[in-house]
């Protein structure tokens, strides 16, 4: 998967940590119309996920309405929600407000 | 290269063929499936949608040239490593505008399930849930025998 926006930096006791700075969230909304197995199938493609990951979280989004797909780096969200709406599925990026 | 031949009904595809066109006139100006982009300044905005567009295009034009002499002198359309990515999401797009625009009484949950009374509907609803149909079988057919190909471009 590409670049998940965390870096490491030392702290002033010298110690590392990781912050992840200008988190965005990828979700992907539920649709009537798009097959499971093309919801999977582009998963896969776009994100790179495998079988098992892309159908957890195809049912997310078929059961809850919406599953977050992808955290990091606000310029490579943008590249995936792009590349997810090419697809017609309806992605949206949203700044990450849990960290 | 991996390539599939799917011999179709020409009387029952012909017919469904200028729903198609229909539809591609349609999407030549607006998104199949239109996003929420608040987050993006106008100016990005605009281009955003501008390349999403013209890649929509691209593929629609893709599905329709299956429907070439080939098809009328043999009722034969194929699939193969080239096309396969642009179809598969061609017919998304088409089935996006054919529930927005032609199938909305139906609802989505008879959408989803499948499970329509089709000696119900009138003659237009009819032929529009038939191209849904339609459209729907030959993106499993290209799932099920050119994921791979999809997954490797």
């Amino acid at each position: 998967m590409a670049d998940p926006g965390f870096r490491t930096r030392p702290d002033s006791r010298g110690s590392t940590e990781l912050q992840l700075e200008d988190a965005w969230r990828v979700v992907v909304l539920n649709d009537p119309v798009n097959l499971m197995s093309y919801v999977v199938m582009v998963f896969k493609k776009v994100l790179g996920f495998d079988e098992a990951k892309a159908r957890k979280h195809m049912l997310e989004v078929h059961e809850e309405g919406r599953s977050v797909v992808w955290i990091g780096h606000r310029e490579t969200a943008e590249a995936h929600v792009f590349t997810l709406q090419q697809w017609h599925l309806t992605a949206v990026l949203e700044p990450d407000e849990t960290r | 290269m991996k390539r599939v031949e799917v011999k179709l009904s020409l009387p029952v595809v012909a017919p469904l063929l200028d729903i198609l066109r229909d539809l591609a006139v349609e999407l030549a100006r607006t998104l199949a499936a239109p996003q929420a982009l608040h987050d993006l300044d106008q100016d990005f905005r605009g281009s955003w949608i501008g390349e999403l567009l013209e890649g929509q295009t691209e593929d629609i034009r893709a599905l329709l040239s299956l429907f070439d002499g080939e098809f009328f002198t043999e009722g034969v359309i194929a699939f193969d490593e080239n096309n396969a990515e642009p179809i598969v999401r061609a017919c998304t797009a088409f089935r996006l505008q054919l529930r927005e625009r032609r199938l909305k009484s139906l609802g989505d949950e008879s959408l989803e399930s499948g499970e329509i009374d089709m000696e119900g509907l009138d003659e237009e609803t009819r032929k529009a849930f038939m191209c849904y149909l339609f459209l729907a079988t030959v993106q499993e057919l290209i799932i099920q025998h050119l994921d791979s190909s999809i997954l490797g471009s």
